[in-house]
């Protein structure tokens, strides 16, 4: 399917069996379920964050939120730590996930392989939290098992040496235990579309593999690529529980800052909290778009 | 096919060590229930305690539910899209991504706000828990019923089936729906995998489920909860192998078997 | 897979939510019978006569956030249960205190099975429930002999711990008996806490602690104190920032804990020897977290929520407490009986976990207010002071 989309854009795959007529278009009505659904479960929800955020504890309009907001250090700070592991994993899990689903897609490993990967990264992508985290600290806490492999049998003290992975780059790490699936899932169909043909004209064409990666490959992919990160800056922006298993007094993010606020035993300010969570959808909605825009020029290649 | 190059080993290598390395201290740790002693005690406790089954039940019944509502919400939808109204594909894939625009807690919050009082009293029926796993699958869903119909020739097939005198159910049913079937086994099983181990909904709106059972266990015990989230993980894990073996073969892109 | 019929497209949705609703709602307990008693109006006690025959009436209980690994409520839920032929339909044992209150809010209109009848709430979240009129008020008949309670009868303590340290024997020499002890550099890397003192209750306290244990239990000094404290303690490289858990105790990660001497007794338990932990009150700085009860203002069922806390407040239900290692509130009077001794006497292998009694006696009771004040104070200035942001 070749077409080139600008021109069919209007009328999609339908055939125009008749000429198109005029007044109200009611092709939008199938959609109504999809809709309306997602008026009552997200749009209306969402909305309470937006007027619970200008709200204050005797609920009365107020600017005092925000204004608390950009004056705490410790909630600057919570969306700064926030903002540095979500580009941290984005940019690291979208380069290794990248790399790891080309392996087995298009590095010629056995079929089975594909299987596997696929298989493993959708339960991955889900393993968080409090599982996950306290898989880590025994793996890497300062009595895991590569920790004291690498004391006993190298002689190497990973704690010494200024390691630790309760900051950001430990959590990072820790991230990217569903950052790397989430990547390979998502990029997958992308390489599936990465046709045949082209690699073989390219070569025919007396294009080398690097040369075929840099003028034909990548630029086809890279909507994609950049796309899957964005996805992944989300996925890490949201993220919650394994963050407060691990380092719940240590590091704050956003997500912490605003659970503490709205059902932690301790706060409860759930003004503030909708700020704060005001703020998160700012940032998460201005990715978003970002991550639309790569869909549609990626589309472009994929038809 | 190429031949695997060094590199493609060396990275798959890499990844498995990363990924396998702390599932295997988690094995190890949940193994030393019993002092001086590799045991399985800790998994024969896990399995001896009623509330196990009862939440990994729970969770599984929510997915059940989760995965048929969201292919009947999400495949017609799509469907639609690609056949007649690819202008509303921006706002229809804009909304399949608000689940990470919006974070969980948030969204419970404001769902449970919403819908506490009559006239749409929903905060004491499951619909609400279902409801919000269903907008947690909605990315991973929509991506892979998008990918399916791009596969198929949606236009040729639906002509076709309409030229024979089916109706728009028929069509849906007995002509996309098959066609989509190994596309929507990603889809499906990540829905699976999202409600089987998601904790911030089935906590706060209070309905049991899996998720809170494994934070709980992790609070009050220390072997048997790593067991428990290791047999989790491959629980899981198998389950998807079971839905994506029960899904093969057919037409439609190959989300999971490879094209190549 | 789908062997449903479909109807219109159109209504898909409705009627897959309807038909989803219809199969997963739950009946409620109440069964056509006898008709339900009058729901009761004021706080005064009711006898226990009518107590258990309008419940019974009801059927069921509907509880929230009571792990049965937490002060003995497992035991103490079923035996209820057994003794008053009534079903007990547990919502999220692992609610916060927040939560409760939410859940109390979520269900306002509705006498499901998702609202829940009673609550066990920390003191410090009392003064909202109130504020947001969520408490019925009931007097249970050993009211008087409650030394920590609302006057109108909205809340009520049921039982309390005091904060331990709890040390992992095999990888610590010195157990800590005080809180200055545990700046010793011995213990590098090894104190850890609870949680997060902006969302976890026993962080909070256990700030309050160390900070009570430095200014002598002066209420006015103790917060600021404690922040001192444990930023010293991350400066010294003590502090240990991994939440502590069962299992972080076991796997070595967390070699000191701080937390309710009836949790870290009961960790002691489930880890059964592997490995052995030490529990020790400190000295100084005893700070009692006492838990309130309460009966939802929305109670779906108003006389199983009264008989629940009947029996929970009596000589029996305070005793269960006391067999998960959790001291019942009304521990002075059981003890003026000599119900204490006795109980002591029969259950010998909880008497020795129980920390010795002389360690109680300095444990203080904070207010309300105070309590309230101080949290503020921390949580508001724990990452800007104790870790310089």
């Amino acid at each position: 399917m070749g077409r080139s989309s600008s021109d069919r854009i209007e009328k999609g795959d339908a055939p125009s069996a008749r000429p198109p007529r005029p007044g109200i278009s009611w092709v939008w009505v199938p959609l109504l379920p999809f809709f309306l659904f997602a008026i009552a479960f997200l749009l209306v929800p969402s909305i309470s964050i937006v007027y619970r955020s200008f709200q204050g504890p005797q609920g009365q309009f107020t600017f005092g939120n925000f204004v608390e907001l950009f004056q705490r250090s410790d909630l600057i700070r919570a969306y700064r730590n926030s903002l540095s592991i979500s580009f941290i994993t984005a940019i690291a899990g979208g380069v290794f996930g990248f790399l790891l689903v080309y392996a087995v897609i298009l590095g010629g490993l056995p079929r089975g392989l594909r299987v596997f990967l696929m298989t493993f990264s959708g339960v991955a992508s889900n393993f968080a939290g409090v599982p996950l985290a306290f898989a880590f600290i025994s793996t890497l806490g300062r009595v895991g098992l590569l920790t004291s492999l690498l004391s006993s049998v190298l002689g190497f003290d990973l704690y010494r040496s200024g390691f630790s992975i309760y900051n950001i780059w430990g959590l990072s790490l820790v991230y990217m235990y569903f950052q790397f699936p989430l990547m390979v899932l998502v990029m997958a169909p992308a390489l599936d579309g990465l046709r045949r043909e082209w690699r073989e004209a390219s070569q025919i064409l007396g294009a080398t593999g690097p040369a075929y990666w840099r003028y034909v490959a990548l630029p086809v992919l890279l909507p994609s690529i950049l796309g899957a990160m964005i996805l992944l800056f989300g996925n890490s922006f949201g993220a919650y529980a394994t963050a407060y298993a691990f380092t719940g007094s240590n590091l704050s993010l956003v997500t912490i800052a605003i659970s503490a606020q709205i059902r932690g035993d301790v706060l409860y300010n759930p003004g503030l909290g909708n700020a704060l969570a005001f703020g998160m959808v700012i940032v998460m909605g201005v990715t978003m778009l970002g991550y639309s825009y790569m869909q549609r020029k990626a589309s472009r290649w994929l038809r | 096919m190429r031949r695997a190059g060094v590199w493609a080993w060396l990275l798959f290598g890499l990844g498995m060590i990363y990924f396998f390395l702390p599932l295997i201290a988690s094995f190890l740790f949940s193994l030393r229930k019993l002092q001086d002693r590799l045991s399985f005690e800790a998994y024969r406790l896990v399995f001896s305690d009623p509330g196990f089954a009862y939440s990994f039940g729970s969770s599984l019944r929510w997915a059940a539910f989760t995965i048929v509502i969201s292919l009947l919400l999400v495949v017609p939808t799509v469907y639609w899209v690609h056949l007649r109204a690819p202008r509303f594909r921006p706002i229809v894939e804009f909304i399949t991504l608000m689940p990470f625009v919006v974070p969980a807690v948030v969204l419970a919050f404001g769902l449970i706000r919403a819908y506490a009082r009559p006239p749409l009293m929903l905060t004491s029926s499951p619909a609400i828990l279902v409801g919000a796993y269903v907008v947690l699958s909605l990315p991973y869903m929509f991506r892979a019923v998008d990918n399916g119909l791009r596969a198929i020739d949606v236009r040729t097939l639906t002509e076709a089936a309409q030229s024979l005198g089916a109706g728009w159910v028929t069509v849906l049913w007995r002509v996309i729906f098959p066609n989509l079937r190994v596309a929507l086994l990603s889809g499906m099983f990540l829905t699976f995998a999202i409600v089987v181990g998601e904790y911030t909904f089935a906590a706060l709106l209070a309905w049991p489920a899996f998720g809170p059972y494994v934070v709980l266990t992790f609070q009050s015990k220390a072997y048997e909860a790593v067991a428990l989230s290791t047999l989790s993980f491959g629980l899981t894990w198998a389950s998807i192998g079971v839905i994506q073996w029960l899904g093969r073969g057919g037409p439609g892109q190959a989300q999971v078997a490879g094209a190549r | 897979m789908l062997n449903r019929r479909l109807t219109r497209r159109d209504f898909l949705k409705f009627s897959a939510a309807a038909g989803g609703s219809a199969l997963l709602a739950a009946c409620g307990g109440g069964a056509a019978g006898p008709a339900a008693c009058a729901a009761p109006t004021g706080a005064d006690t009711i006898a226990l006569e009518e107590l258990t025959r309008c419940a019974g009436i009801e059927g069921t209980l509907t509880t929230i956030a009571l792990p049965h690994d937490w002060a003995n409520y497992g035991e103490i839920i079923s035996t209820f249960r057994s003794t008053y032929n009534l079903a007990v339909n547990e919502l999220d044992p692992y609610a916060g205190s927040s939560d409760e209150l939410e859940a109390i809010k979520a269900n306002q209109g509705s006498t499901g099975p998702q609202a829940p009848d009673v609550v066990d709430i920390g003191v410090g979240h009392t003064a909202r429930a109130i504020d947001e009129g969520l408490l019925a008020t009931y007097k249970v008949a050993t009211w008087d002999t409650i030394p920590l309670k609302n006057d109108d009868g909205y809340w009520w303590a049921e039982y309390y711990g005091v904060l331990s340290f709890e040390a992992n024997l095999d990888l610590v020499d010195n157990v800590p008996e005080d809180w200055e002890d545990l700046l010793d550099p011995q213990y590098a890397g090894m104190v850890a806490m609870a949680g997060d003192p902006s969302s976890s209750n026993e962080a909070i306290n256990t700030v309050l602690a160390a900070g009570l244990s430095r200014t002598n239990n002066d209420w006015a000094t103790a917060p600021q104190a404690g922040l001192e404290f444990w930023k010293e303690m991350v400066e010294s490289g003590n502090f240990n920032p991994v939440t502590v858990v069962a299992g972080t105790l076991a796997s070595g990660e967390t070699p000191i804990g701080i937390q309710w001497d009836y949790l870290a007794i009961a960790n002691n338990d489930t880890l059964a020897g592997n490995p052995e932990l030490a529990i020790v009150v400190p000295h100084t700085g005893v700070i009692a977290g006492p838990y309130a009860g309460g009966i939802s203002a929305y109670a779906p069922h108003p006389y199983a929520a009264r008989l629940w806390w009947e029996f929970v407040m009596s000589d029996q239900g305070q005793l269960l407490y006391l067999k998960g290692y959790a001291h019942p509130i009304r521990f002075n009077d059981l003890a003026a009986r000599g119900l204490i001794d006795q109980f002591l006497v029969d259950f010998p292998d909880v008497a020795a976990k129980l920390p010795p009694a002389e360690a109680y006696e300095v444990a203080i009771f904070p207010t309300v207010e105070q309590l309230v004040a101080a949290r503020e104070h921390i949580s508001t200035n724990w990452r800007s002071f104790v870790f310089g942001e």
